[in-house]
């Protein structure tokens, strides 16, 4: 979505700290290109750095927190690659490359609302904390499967959050598809201080909230979502972001083996045919999707 | 005692034996996306972009990926522009590159791959041509007409018509006897033959036991099929007179010692290129390394010492 080109380079990283965050893994290694470069929603290709050929490629990692010179990603071990990265200590090297990918389009105005889904959470962090410097009204809404995956959302430090567990062994209980109609409409609505900036927001596709869809008097702001997750999970939020008229950025997921654009394996169905996820995504609009 | 890489391929003369496999390196994108001037510093001595065909290709159903043990399985399906938009959008930037430029060509039908031949014929850009008679992902039984020695023998000698270019013709693993196909290629016309493209493979996702890829079946490439192709390539040279390019699986220096040993003249890397983007410009060093404490002064000595 961001149009605006970040050279990337192969880089080896000393990973600094590698602590587990319920069933994920939090690793922070140095690389102050990268700290420097990286915006929210763009991915590395990560690896072990050294010889063995079993993992054999890099997997692709959103960026999930910034700090000086400090890149931190989460892992999930769930597959031979993510696996390997989970048992990366504190000494161990990185082969990184990066940053790669679009990126969210943080240029937009009015209320953020950000939406994780499993470990799909984890580069929302990066991004929750972007829109809030650019004075972005943010609330986060994040689904797991279960309490062991749900404590990630202490990362979203300073965040208004809403955590959801499939189980109910942590916040609601539910799918976030269940719980977003509301939240976006309270957010759409927005309070009494919330209706008088809208009202003079109203060049930015601010409309009167008189459909009765939200229930309050005032006026309606364009709310846009920002959301990393399961095809399934964003697919859902797609067509009820669609049906509130809030825009959405989706992050996609693919497998990936170049990671620059050459291999054409990492691709997503869209309206337009088929498009590359490292090379012109991973981020989309959600009415690109064919979902 | 220095050893020297430089070699050649039929007309091409290569500063080292080590070019890229197509559709493993895109230098236009890899350009644009990386920090580094690939135009100007660019680590192959030939460059292979990937197969076009005569009409453009959206290719094979995602998900087209999956990592298997020190192997990657692939079900791209040659997507790609078409022949034509490639012959208009990418050609003219890629005659700035300061290597030969070898176009690879695929056809749906042995015809294709005379029209195809044709439309590259006057292009002085184009140094030489590579046959793609071997993708496993266009059909979903997987059999790419390099299968069948007579219909490789029609496809070369229809591009034969068409350019006296020199044709390289790149084979299939996955026949009883690539020998016989190659000999097939050469007789009808073939300059140069490519060993190997990707090993028919399979994988099942781990939770629902269900084939991963979008085509069910894809081509197997990466370390896990280096004896595969390094046979092949010993096979295909011994029995021809006909320079050879080995690929499939090479990762290291020595992989590319064993493969110019083995008999071919020159070597593709593609797959590790995905693993390790700096290994093409480290490669052609450790090479030079790896023959000069051996005693290998050039690779005409190394050619076939297998």
């Amino acid at each position: 979505m961001e149009d605006q080109h970040i050279p990337a380079s192969l880089f080896d990283c000393p990973v600094v700290e590698s602590r587990p965050v319920g069933s994920y893994r939090l690793i922070s290694f140095v690389a102050r290109e990268v700290a420097a470069l990286a915006r929210p929603g763009q991915f590395l290709m990560v690896r072990a750095a050294g010889q063995s050929l079993d993992p054999l490629l890099p997997r692709p990692i959103g960026v999930h927190e910034l700090e000086s010179d400090l890149v931190k990603i989460l892992i999930e071990p769930v597959g031979r690659g993510t696996i390997s990265l989970a048992g990366l200590r504190v000494g161990d090297r990185l082969s990184v490359l990066g940053p790669l990918g679009n990126g969210f389009d943080l240029n937009g105005e009015g209320p953020a609302l950000v939406v994780g889904g499993g470990i799909g959470a984890a580069p929302l962090a990066f991004l929750a904390r972007a829109l809030s410097q650019r004075g972005r009204e943010v609330r986060c809404l994040l689904g797991f499967k279960i309490r062991g995956q749900a404590v990630a959302a202490e990362l979203f430090r300073n965040q208004k959050i809403d955590v959801y567990t499939e189980d109910g062994s942590m916040g609601g209980m539910g799918l976030i598809s269940e719980p977003l109609p509301g939240i976006l409409a309270e957010m759409q609505a927005g309070g009494p201080e919330n209706a008088i900036s809208a009202a003079g927001d109203s060049s930015d596709g601010a409309i009167p909230a008189d459909d009765g869809e939200t229930g309050v008097a005032g006026y309606h702001r364009a709310a846009e979502i920002f959301a990393c997750g399961p095809d399934a999970m964003l697919a859902a939020l797609s067509g009820i972001a669609g049906d509130h008229g809030a825009k959405a950025q989706v992050s996609m997921a693919a497998h990936m083996a170049c990671g620059v654009g050459a291999c054409q394996g990492c691709v997503i169905r869209t309206v337009d045919g088929y498009r590359r996820a490292c090379s012109e995504g991973p981020v989309f609009a959600a009415g690109e999707i064919a979902w | 005692m220095k050893a020297s890489l430089h070699t050649s391929l039929g007309p091409l003369t290569l500063d080292h034996p080590i070019i890229n496999a197509s559709g493993t390196f895109d230098v236009i994108e890899a350009d644009r996306i990386l920090e580094a001037d690939l135009f100007s510093d660019f680590p192959f001595a030939a460059y292979v972009p990937k197969t076009v065909t005569l009409k453009p290709r959206t290719g094979n159903e995602p998900p087209r990926l999956y990592e298997t043990a020190a192997g990657l399985l692939n079900s791209i399906g040659l997507a790609n522009k078409g022949i034509e938009n490639f012959i208009v959008e990418d050609l003219p930037r890629l005659a700035e590159l300061l290597v030969p430029i070898i176009a690879s060509i695929a056809g749906e039908s042995t015809s294709d791959y005379g029209s195809c031949a044709e439309l590259l014929a006057g292009r002085d850009e184009v140094a030489a041509i590579e046959l793609n008679v071997s993708c496993p992902n266009v059909e979903l039984d997987g059999r790419a007409l390099g299968c069948d020695p007579e219909r490789t023998a029609r496809a070369v000698s229809l591009a034969r018509a068409a350019t006296s270019k020199f044709l390289i013709v790149k084979l299939t693993p996955n026949v009883t006897d690539i020998v016989a196909v190659a000999q097939a290629a050469a007789a009808a016309g073939a300059d140069c033959i490519s060993v190997i493209n990707t090993v028919h493979g399979m994988a099942l996702d781990p939770w629902t036991l269900k084939p991963v890829l979008g085509h069910t079946s894809g081509g197997l490439s990466g370390p896990a099929i280096k004896p595969v192709a390094l046979r092949a390539v010993y096979m295909v040279s011994r029995a021809l007179d006909l320079p050879v390019i080995g690929m499939g699986g090479v990762t290291t220096a020595q992989d590319v010692l064993e493969f110019l040993a083995a008999g071919a003249s020159a070597v593709a890397i593609g797959t590790a290129s995905f693993r390790d983007p700096l290994l093409a410009a480290r490669l052609p060093g450790e090479l030079r390394d790896l023959m000069e404490i051996r005693g290998i002064s050039s690779i005409g000595q190394l050619s076939g010492m297998a």
